[in-house]
């Protein structure tokens, strides 16, 4: 048991392998450590380099303004 | 970091923070987005904006408030990916408290490869954030077989907005 509610159980052992499942309460995230290692390259890759002045050479956009949100990323309605 | 805040009012202030990639930018208090549970890949950052350049209407940029140099393209998936179908594991559905669908946006982060060759999406874990708490989370979904870094077709509108 891993707190009061979450059990790690032995699902099945072959020769060398031994398959694990965990039992995990709905509100809790269960995921295999690389799914979470390659979304964090993943987010990593997307900033880039850490920006502390606009490259050599580039010039700052002008206009940058707070997005609305409001009906972005919604999912169209189903057909 | 050159924020100019005070002590947090009850007023919902202007704030301008000189940003390296965007330079100056006014934001209200009420305008910032909180990961609670963080953003994978930065640990402890859990403040953002949204921005919008001009021109670049498609990106919507999620720009660190704790750590300036931070700012990561984001898009939404469904400009792109109109057969896009997540199913929000239950546990982004009660921690992030949605009730209805009115009530969240889904952003998913762009990749833009040097040179901006190639872009791609990640489609597995969409960026979900609840607009009345304006709380945000990552989610991973289990079902549904989308990759981390799904290309983004070259014709596909996004694709003429660089980064």
């Amino acid at each position: 048991m891993i707190g009061d509610d979450v059990r790690i159980v032995v699902v099945a052992v072959d020769r060398d392998t031994v398959k694990l499942g965990i039992e995990a309460p709905r509100t809790i995230p269960v995921h295999r450590s690389e799914v979470y290692e390659e979304i964090q390259r993943t987010n990593r890759a997307a900033a880039g380099e850490p920006a502390t002045a606009p490259a050599e050479g580039a010039k700052v956009p002008e206009g940058a303004k707070i997005a609305d949100l409001g009906g972005k990323g919604r999912r169209p309605p189903a057909k | 970091m050159s924020v100019t805040e005070t002590m947090v009012d009850t007023t919902d202030r202007e704030i301008t923070a000189e940003l390296p990639r965007f330079g100056t930018c006014t934001y209200r208090e009420s305008e910032v987005l909180t990961f609670p549970w963080g953003l994978p890949g930065f640990g402890t950052l859990r403040r953002f904006i949204a921005l919008n350049l001009e021109g670049q209407e498609k990106f919507v940029w999620l720009q660190s408030l704790d750590d300036h140099s931070v700012a990561l393209p984001t898009a939404d998936p469904w400009q792109i990916f109109a057969e896009y179908a997540p199913h929000l594991p239950p546990y982004a559905l009660s921690t992030l408290d949605l009730r209805d669908p009115e009530d969240f946006a889904t952003l998913c982060v762009v990749v833009v490869s040097p040179g901006a060759a190639e872009m791609t999406m990640n489609l597995l874990a969409p960026i979900v954030v609840n607009l009345k708490t304006r709380q945000a989370r990552q989610i991973t979904l289990e079902t549904g077989g989308y990759s981390v870094r799904t290309p983004i077709p070259r014709k596909a509108p996004a694709a003429t907005a660089g980064a």
